[in-house]
């Protein structure tokens, strides 16, 4: 009987420390860090190849697309555009087709990764947010705050 | 009218009080009359809650400006399809929803069962009349669909948002919500199954036909959200792990486990304590979902909304819902006991039981990666988030065990098998898979890992099908000396269930075919000029340049495009970007998509210049995509089959499958064909925000703009982030004073407040009574009643339900002593 759960519990500890490994090496390529731009501009040099998100706001006027590519290069900075302290300021390069609601003032999430000059952004790796329409519902201030 | 409806609210809110207790008490006392009570009662809530909906669609078709929740989602020259379909276009009116559909599904569920499951009846009204009540309380209280604006009521609305204005908006939601509400069902079954401890498999037969329509709702919803992003957004695909596909999925995945391991219970009597926990764990999850994506627990492109106080009332009805139910399973534990053990690994239950244990799996992982960027927030501090790639390299292989299980459950006997017995079983299957396989691999050249492996198992549970089929057919033809055919309809007419299941197999196949093609989907992103080509696959496009017509709704820029194959000209594509009046800022994606049964070229505009007619356009080949939306045709036709009365006469199913089979095709004929034309849209929808100026910069900003209301008296004390309607010049000023504040170095919230009362010199401009001293009052009020409310009906249930016999003892003294009193008097009267 002993014999019966010492087997029982060996292989369930086998079972369970594959499937461990498997979710931690997975979990190791699978993730990105969700940051805003003052947060990896601080020290960029521990960031530089780390798969990113990286959340910020478009400058107005930084865009640049080269004539007749689908390259863009363009800069964001950490904070709103109205607000008074911009914060850090990264540069962005990025090739292919950007959503509508890119353009100046945007809030943008950035896929990509940070290199030594500047973030290159993943294929299809650009989200706007639209300022306007998405706004977050007027919430209610609860008890407490 | 918003009276009216408010009203209704709470005469539902109290008749679900009233029905829920006095059923309890009917049930204790054994009161056949209480009962009969709290039945009609229940039918009650659903008469209600269909007046209540009346009310609103009305205020919707009459343009009732002065409720809100009209006002934001609905506007006059919106059409009437969608003033329809506006009622569950936003938070308050799909919770209202939500009660309706369960007011009419819980009254269909008891009028159908009330003589054959007596004794669960009640336990099941109060169950439903209970989450109903928290339905209501939640609309009362934070969500009420009828709220109105004090004083002035905007002369039009903001219209509906324009993503939401095609057709798919009026059958995808309302059919995701007949799944998850219909879940409700079985859960207050099960319930009252384990309340009154009946739990043989008695509530198992009156729910199975509940959960496969539910279920079949569920996969009918997702199908359509597939759909609706591929031909909607224009995303390329129609699956892209987002919280929201996931929170509908995850309930999808235990309701299709607890399908399977239901007719291990009722052959043999096992898993007795899985199925009540599967169907308790389904219930949570179609709360849980709402929860996630309501309440802005995780954060997608489409999630609805951040709002802190709707979480903190589903977190309690959450941790009600699990303590309760979990707190009766363990208290009948000893009643749920199996009456059988597992014979061997090798037999039909040992397959089902690996099935759910898979599916199970895929559900906790499934919530663990959309849960995981919430997770690592609150364990380590930073958000970490996981990609699409994950969740694909995680529920490939689990996709992949269960398409095999698909295949291998049907050979295996009930009980046991033995290796020499089910080897021959395997041989037509194995063979048909290899060759499938075989053809992948070497003719197409796909990789065997994993599309190749799918391909596959798609051949060997094809031919576990069909051998199914043949031997089932061969056996009645020889016995009842028919035909193959007709012994074929025969046997589906008298198997419906298990027939019907295989053909809900066939569906999945066919699903699981077509997200095979995955393997050789190409995607491309150009810029053509007018006259340049580029080869996708086999296809060369051309650009012949852009146009933009404009019909005065809106502006239509299209691209124009040719299709070449092989130098031949074979079509032509037209894919365009619509720019509404009042919504030029927010031009919406019009796909074009050339569709065959071996592949879909798929062209989305992605931009263009007007000044060199050059377009940036989006290319994508989709192999087999239109097998997924076929597939789910022939599941539904399964699921259809299966859901037929037991005692249909052979006549009449004789008739049905080919009539039904049909009818489906016909229909996804028409799904198919409708591509683009579906998506014409005539949105009317109007963006009124002139919002002037002063944007909340920082969220403490935004905070303290949500807390402080406008004086202007016009806008009937909207907070001043919202009052922008008009130019408000008092809002505008408010604003202003709040940013310079904040510049100045301003940081703490009362002394915010203080300059704000100092100036205006009441507390008027308080968004919401200071939490501190009497005004703590207010907040809690709502909260001390609804609670208190909810202990008196526990209470009362109690109470009442008491054992008539105290009251019997005491009430005739009480009548003997006044009874003797007058006699005394009346004697004395007499002496």
């Amino acid at each position: 009987m002993t014999h019966r759960y010492i087997k029982l519990g060996l292989t369930a500890a086998v079972l369970v420390l594959a499937f461990a490994g498997l979710l931690w090496s997975t979990l190791q390529d699978g993730t990105e860090y969700f940051k805003h731009v003052d947060e990896v501009m601080v020290n960029p040099q521990a960031w530089e190849g780390k798969p990113l998100q990286l959340h910020g706001y478009v400058i107005p006027g930084s865009i640049l697309k080269r004539q007749d590519t689908l390259e863009y290069k363009f800069k964001v900075q950490n904070n709103p555009i109205r607000d008074v302290n911009q914060g850090h300021v990264v540069e962005v390069s990025y090739t292919g087709i950007v959503p509508d609601t890119f353009k100046g003032e945007a809030e943008v999430v950035l896929r990509g990764k940070l290199t030594t000059n500047g973030f290159h952004t993943d294929p299809g790796g650009v989200t706007a947010k639209c300022p306007s329409k998405y706004e977050a519902q007027a919430r209610a201030s609860a008890p407490g705050t | 009218m918003a009276s009216l409806g408010t009203f209704l609210l709470l005469a539902a809110f109290v008749t679900c009080s009233y029905s829920a207790v006095i059923s309890v008490a009917g049930a204790r006392r054994r009161s056949r009359r209480l009962i009969e009570s709290g039945i009609g009662a229940f039918y009650l809530i659903c008469a209600i809650m269909t007046a209540a909906t009346a009310v609103l669609i009305n205020a919707f078709l009459t343009g009732d400006f002065s409720i809100k929740y009209v006002a934001h989602n609905s506007d006059s020259v919106q059409p009437l399809f969608y003033k329809l379909t506006s009622y569950w276009g936003g938070l308050d009116g799909s919770i209202m929803f939500w009660v309706f559909l369960l007011s009419i599904f819980g009254s269909l569920a008891v009028y159908v069962n009330r003589e054959r499951h007596r004794e669960l009846i009640p336990y099941v009204v109060a169950t439903i009349s209970v989450v109903n009540m928290f339905f209501l309380f939640l609309m009362v209280i934070h969500k009420n669909p009828f709220t109105t604006y004090l004083t002035q009521v905007p002369a039009d609305g903001e219209g509906l948002n324009p993503l939401l204005q095609n057709a798919y908006m009026a059958i995808h939601p309302p059919s995701l919500y007949t799944g998850f509400v219909g879940m409700t069902i079985p859960f207050a079954f099960g319930i009252a199954a384990l309340i009154t401890g009946h739990l043989d498999d008695s509530w198992l037969r009156a729910v199975r036909r509940w959960t496969m329509f539910s279920w079949l709702f569920l996969s009918f919803g997702l199908i359509l959200g597939m759909i609706w992003a591929y031909e909607e957004l224009g995303w390329g695909g129609y699956w892209a792990w987002d919280p929201v596909e996931n929170a509908a999925l995850l309930p999808w995945f235990t309701a299709t486990a607890f399908l399977h391991s239901v007719m291990v219970q009722e052959r043999r009597s096992m898993l007795r304590v899985w199925n009540v926990t599967l169907v308790i764990v389904t219930y949570f999850l179609t709360i849980f979902g709402t929860f996630m994506t309501r309440s802005g627990v995780v954060q997608s492109v489409h999630a609805f909304g951040d709002d802190p106080i709707l979480a903190r009332l589903f977190i309690g009805f959450m941790v009600i819902i699990l303590t309760f139910s979990f707190g009766l399973v363990i208290w009948r534990l000893p009643l749920l006991k199996a009456r059988n053990e597992l014979d061997s690994w090798l037999s039909r239950e040992a397959a089902f039981l690996v099935n759910n244990w898979v599916m199970l799996f895929a559900a906790l992982f499934v919530l663990f990666g959309t849960m995981f960027p919430t997770l690592s927030e609150a364990v380590t501090g930073t958000r970490l988030t996981v990609a699409g790639a994950f969740f694909n390299k995680w529920m490939t292989p689990v996709g992949l065990v269960l398409l095999m299980l698909t295949g291998v459950g049907p050979l295996l006997a009930w009980r046991r098998s033995s290796f020499d017995k089910i080897a021959p079983q395997f041989l037509w299957p194995g063979l048909s898979g290899l060759v499938a396989l075989a053809i992948a691999a070497l003719y197409f050249k796909i990789p065997v890992w994993p599309s190749g492996l799918c391909f596959g198992l798609c051949g060997f549970v094809a031919g576990t099908i069909v051998q199914e089929f043949w031997k089932g057919a061969a056996i009645r033809s020889r016995n009842s000396g028919t035909d193959l055919l007709t012994a074929l309809v025969g046997l589906v007419g008298k198997n419906k269930r298990r027939y019907g299941g295989y053909i809900v197999h066939v569906g999945i196949t066919l699903i699981c075919f077509g997200f095979a093609g995955n393997a050789r989907k190409l995607d491309e992103q150009v810029l053509l000029k007018p006259g340049q080509e580029t080869k996708i696959g086999k296809y060369t496009i051309k650009s012949n340049g852009v146009k933009v017509a404009d019909d005065g709704q809106k502006q239509m820029t299209t691209a124009y495009l040719t299709v070449f194959v092989d130098g031949k000209e074979i079509d032509g594509l037209y894919p365009a970007k619509w720019a509404y009046r009042r919504h030029e800022q927010e031009p919406t994606t019009e796909v074009a998509i050339r569709r065959t049964p071996v592949e879909d070229l798929y062209a989305v505009l992605g931009g263009f210049d007007l000044a060199d007619q050059s377009v940036t356009l989006q290319l994508v080949v989709n192999p087999l995509v239109n097998w997924v939306w076929f597939g789910f045709g022939i599941m539904a036709l399964g699921t259809g089959i299966a859901l037929l009365p037991e005692r249909s006469f052979a006549f009449a199913l004789a008739k049905m499958p080919a009539e039904a089979a049909a009818t489906t095709v016909a229909l996804l004929c028409v799904l198919l064909l409708s591509g683009t034309s579906l998506s014409a849209q005539s949105n009317m929808g109007g963006d009124m925000n002139t919002r002037t100026s002063f944007y909340a910069r920082t969220p403490f900003e935004k905070e303290m703009q949500h807390e402080i209301v406008c004086t202007c008296g016009a806008c009937g004390h909207q907070t001043i982030a919202e009052c922008r309607k008009d130019p408000c010049a008092t809002s505008h000023e408010m604003r202003g004073q709040l940013a310079a504040m904040i510049d100045s170095g301003v940081h703490d919230k009362d002394q915010i407040i203080q300059a704000f009362i100092a100036k205006y010199g009441t507390e008027e401009m308080l968004g919401a009574p200071v939490d501190r001293g009497f005004s703590r009052l207010a907040w809690l009020l709502p909260y001390l009643v609804g609670a208190t409310s909810a202990v008196a009906i526990g209470f009362a249930a109690v109470k009442w339900s008491r054992k008539p016999d105290e009251a019997a003892v005491t009430a005739p003294a009480a009548i003997d002593s006044a009874l003797e009193e007058r006699i005394d008097d009346e004697l004395r009267d007499l002496d």
